[in-house]
Parts: structure tokens; sequence; C-alpha cells
């Protein structure tokens, strides 16, 4: 078994023969798709909570690729391969932690605010929009806001994974 | 990298006290469980969890 539990600046990183996925819990806004696509691997209520050994390089690739935010991040453990890693694969270190690949591309664009329904779980924004909250204004640029939609959350309007807490089901 | 660049904000997202959330301006929505989109204008979405007609907000929330 050659499990790894290090840590990095900000957060884990975990690792098998052929690649490390890296995870920052600061940045987890719980979207939900990493333990509901593959539990296996991603279970919250293990420790540590990421088994590289759960499934395949491919599948852990795959769901690490729909994360919604820079929590979980991926690369090749042979480094030449990174190289050759394509915008397609969303989530890998280039795109997403280019602080950990030592490259600085990505410029960011001007686009409609992406805002997604997760299911069972909150409302995830993302891009440049005004958040009007208890009487705040607040200008959120190239960033990821949850808002919560089960009514649960101790941090409202925000969601703290109460809704995985509660079942919500909708 | 252009550091500097302004980002303009493309929407107006609130957060209306014990309401929904009201989106309005230039957005792309989707609805991963139900897999509807929906874009531009204006949409309110539930946050109670009680709403019959999720992810929208239809009242629910005053009862
Ligand atoms: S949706 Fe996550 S805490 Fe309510
Ligand atoms: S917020 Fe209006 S029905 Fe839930």
């Amino acid at each position: 078994m050659d499990r790894e539990d290090k840590q990095f600046s900000g957060g884990r990183k975990y690792r098998n023969d052929e690649i490390t996925v890296y995870w920052k819990p600061s940045a987890c806004v719980h979207a939900s798709y990493c333990y509901r696509e593959l539990i296996e691997v991603f279970d919250p209520g293990r420790r540590p909570w990421v088994d590289m050994n759960g499934s395949t390089t491919a599948k852990i690739i795959e769901v690490v690729n729909l994360c919604p935010t820079e929590a979980l991040a991926w690369k090749w453990n042979d480094d030449e391969k990174n190289g050759l890693v394509g915008s397609d694969q969303l989530n890998h270190i280039k795109f997403r932690r280019p602080e950990l690949m030592n490259t600085n591309d990505s410029v960011p664009e001007e686009h409609p605010v992406s805002i997604k329904v997760m299911v069972d779980g909150p409302i995830v924004l993302k891009g440049n929009f005004t958040l009007v909250y208890n009487g705040n204004k607040k200008e959120v640029q190239e960033s990821i806001i949850s808002i919560c939609r089960c009514g649960a959350s101790d941090h409202q309007p925000f969601c703290d994974g109460q809704h995985r807490k509660i079942g919500f089901n909708d | 990298m252009e550091e500097n660049k302004e980002h303009k904000s493309q929407a107006i997202i609130e957060v209306i006290d014990f309401g929904p959330l009201k989106i309005m301006g230039n957005f792309i929505l989707k609805d991963l469980k139900r897999d509807t989109k929906d874009s531009q204008g204006e949409v309110w979405l539930c946050r109670c969890g009680k709403s019959g007609n999720k992810p929208y907000c239809d009242g629910s929330h005053k009862r």
C-alpha cells in the first residue's frame, strides 16, 4: 500500500503509483460531487478521507475533474506527462493550482455567471457578480460561493455541509 | 497575466431575508438533478427547502 497523506501549504496530498491528488479544505464548497460519485475513494466519514486505492486512476481523475472549486486538483507523478495535459482536464493542477505547477497560463475571461443547483445540495455561484445579503453589498470576482438551499445551514446564507447531515433530498 | 483587468459584475444576486435567492442579469443556470437550464433575465431560487417547484421559489417559505 503506497498511501500517502502528506501536508503541503494549505492542504494535503494523496498519491497512488500514477497520480497525486491535492486537497485544499478551505476551498471546498460542499458541492458533494466527489463522494457522490466515488465514495470508495472520497469518504468524508473516514480518516484519511481520501483512499487512493479505492478505485482506478482514470476514475479518480474523472471525479476530481468534477469538483467545481480548487478544493481538489490532480497531477501525474511523471512530470513529462503533465506538460501534455489538455484544457479538457479541468482540475489538473496546471489550471487549478498553477502555483503548485510553476506555470503562468489561464487568463480569466468575462462570461455569464455560472449558477449550478447541485443534486440535494447548495446553489453554487461562480464568476463576477454582486452579492447582496444582510444589507451588505459585496463584489465577487472570479470566485465561487455556495448558497444553502436546504434551509439548515448554521451559516446562512452560505452552505456549511448540513444538507448532508439532514439528508436533504429535493 | 492581466492581473489588473477589471471584472465587470455580470449579475446582481440578492439573498432575500427568510425568502429566496433573487438573480438578475447575465447568467447560466443549471439544475443538475432535474437537468434543466435557464439563462438571462430574472429568477428566484428556493433557499428554504420547502418549495414544490424546485429549484424555484413558490412562496412556500411563508408557510
Ligand atoms: S445546502 Fe448545504 S447546508 Fe444547506
Ligand atoms: S424560498 Fe420561497 S419557497 Fe423556499
